[in-house]
């Protein structure tokens, strides 16, 4: 259950100890060059150079599968529906009442398809080699009030708990005689309040116990607070981080000065 | 409902044939568990945290299916009966009371089980009236149970499923932030309730209540029954109890301590001891 919520995978490489701020922008920078590339065989290469990067976070086929075959399955559909919707261009392939399906509309098809999966693939490293504690920090260190930071974690943190806590509540109602999915629309909506407020009631009993425990360890008695881990630039960072914007800014003066068409 | 004869005591009400159960993703939390518990009895699931004894419990309602193995209760295995269904025999209270409650006022909380059951209104509100009573709710039955103090949540959670007539009332860690008088209380009505022909199971890792209380003591560990006997029979056995992480009460403690000086080893309670205490020195 927890899995379906945090994707993060342990791990020791290069992507996992890379600085969460430098991974953050490398991959705004790369989703920007994933918008920008227009040309079908550039984004190919754009997509081989991400999943060369997915291949080096070492993360096990079994744990990235059911991600790549959800994936697969939307560049598929895009594919798919792709031609339906475009009718520009020519030569025609088909015609069938007031579909027509063109060859350029395919091309395009399959394009949008590899840019949605260099676009996915590239968040989907972040999410795998970033724990969130390191993606929290690194949100609070690029300005964000720690407060929120802190709200931030401790949801992501008790997301699992609530999914555990919810369940119970199934369970409990049921042992009353309560059957959820029985009946039409309304009487479910129903059933569910017999969910839903105690669900509500216990949130709001945890959150208050939390904001006491949080209280009572001198939580917001001074503003200028320090932290066990402080995130510190390296020279790799330095390194990664000049080499993203490299990959952006070349084929970005190529494409907008020079006239290349990629 | 209400008083069950007597004389249907005895008669097997759950049954348990060799059920193992594996959490998805977790480890095998039941390893094949064989009981039958008969009408009337009074038993304490007891074990430490993680030993299965929840997870077992849950079996006997349907809430939790067996991967192999079959629960049967009153005679017929459940595998192909609702939750809904077999709440009319077995009634489940939950851990914490704050996961049942929900209804404006003690009455409609009370009323939810019976209505869900599809009781008649007249019926309904007989259930009610004998929940109330059983469980002394008149002073604050138009109350919001959701803003009563731990101690009544508990009790109206624990109503809300005696409201339901249920042949077995399981009781899951009831005593659980109660003080030692709120707790008494408790146990004394679960008592009545036991008196009134009631199959109590009751979970718990409180040791002094299943020395004072329980007939019947069923100790698990590691998703196994170690010992299953009569409360003296439990308490004997010091070995399966430290096995199972628990530790026995303690005047059943001082009992074995003083077993060297001719004391019974399955003394349960303080006056029992003082009782033998006097034996020892040749009366009062």
């Amino acid at each position: 259950m927890a899995g379906f919520i945090d994707l993060y995978t342990e791990g020791d490489t290069f992507l996992h100890r890379m600085d969460p701020r430098v991974k953050i922008a490398s991959v705004l920078l790369l989703s920007a060059l994933g918008l920008m590339l227009s040309n079908l065989y550039s984004l190919l290469i754009l997509m081989g150079f991400i999943f060369l990067l997915l291949f080096l976070t070492r993360a096990s086929l079994g744990k990235t599968s059911l991600a790549l075959k959800a994936l697969l399955r939307v560049m598929m559909l895009i594919v798919a529906l792709w031609p339906i919707f475009d009718p520009s261009g020519t030569p025609v392939i088909a015609s069938l009442g007031p579909v027509t399906i063109t060859e350029p509309a395919i091309w395009r098809g399959v394009t949008s398809a590899v840019r949605v999966g260099c676009l996915a693939t590239v968040w989907y490293i972040l999410m795998l080699t970033t724990s969130q504690r390191d993606m929290v920090r690194a949100l609070v260190k690029l300005g964000l009030r720690f407060d929120f930071g802190l709200a931030l974690s401790i949801s992501l943190r008790f997301l699992p708990t609530f999914v555990l806590t919810i369940e119970s509540i199934k369970d409990a109602q049921r042992a009353r005689g309560l059957e959820l999915d029985r009946g039409g629309i309304l009487k479910r909506a129903r059933n569910y309040v017999a969910v839903l407020v105690p669900t509500i009631v216990s949130a709001l009993r945890t959150a208050e116990t939390l904001s006491l425990a949080l209280q009572s360890r001198a939580y917001g008695a001074r503003a200028d607070r320090t932290y066990l881990r402080d995130l510190s630039m390296r020279r790799s960072d330095a390194v990664a981080i000049a080499a993203v914007v490299t990959i952006l800014v070349v084929p970005a003066v190529m494409k907008y000065m020079l006239g290349y068409e990629l | 409902m209400i008083p069950r004869p007597v004389t249907d005591r005895g008669e097997r009400i759950i049954s348990t044939r060799d059920i193992k159960f594996t959490y998805e993703n977790g480890p095998e939390a039941l390893r094949g568990i064989n009981l039958d518990i008969r009408s009337g009895e009074y038993v304490a699931l007891v074990g430490g945290n993680g030993s299965g004894k929840t997870t077992l419990a849950k079996h006997m309602n349907g809430l939790l299916r067996p991967s192999s193995g079959s629960v049967e209760v009153m005679g017929k295995p459940t595998h192909d009966r609702t939750v809904a269904e077999l709440s009319k025999v077995v009634g489940y209270a939950f851990q914490n009371p704050d996961h049942q409650l929900f209804c404006s006022t003690v009455d409609d909380e009370l009323a939810f089980g019976p209505r869900n059951l599809g009781s008649s209104p007249e019926d309904v509100a007989r259930r009610v009236e004998y929940a109330i009573d059983t469980m002394d709710l008149r002073s604050i039955r138009g109350e919001p149970p959701l803003s009563l103090s731990l101690g009544d949540r508990r009790k109206v959670s624990i109503a809300s499923v005696i409201a339901m007539d249920p042949k077995v009332l399981i009781l899951d860690e009831p005593t659980m932030g109660l003080d030692a008088a709120q707790s008494r209380d408790l146990m004394g009505t679960v008592r009545k309730l036991n008196d009134d022909g009631h199959t109590i199971i009751l979970i718990t890792h409180e040791m002094k209540l299943v020395a004072e209380h329980v007939d019947r003591v069923i100790v698990m560990a590691n998703g196994r029954t170690m010992l299953d006997a009569d409360a003296k029979g439990a308490f004997t056995d010091l070995t399966i109890l430290g096995l199972s992480k628990l530790v026995p009460p303690p005047v059943s403690k001082l009992a074995h301590r003083l077993a060297e000086r001719g004391v019974s080893k399955d003394i349960l309670s303080p006056e029992e001891l003082v009782f033998e205490l006097m034996r020892l020195r040749g009366g009062p």
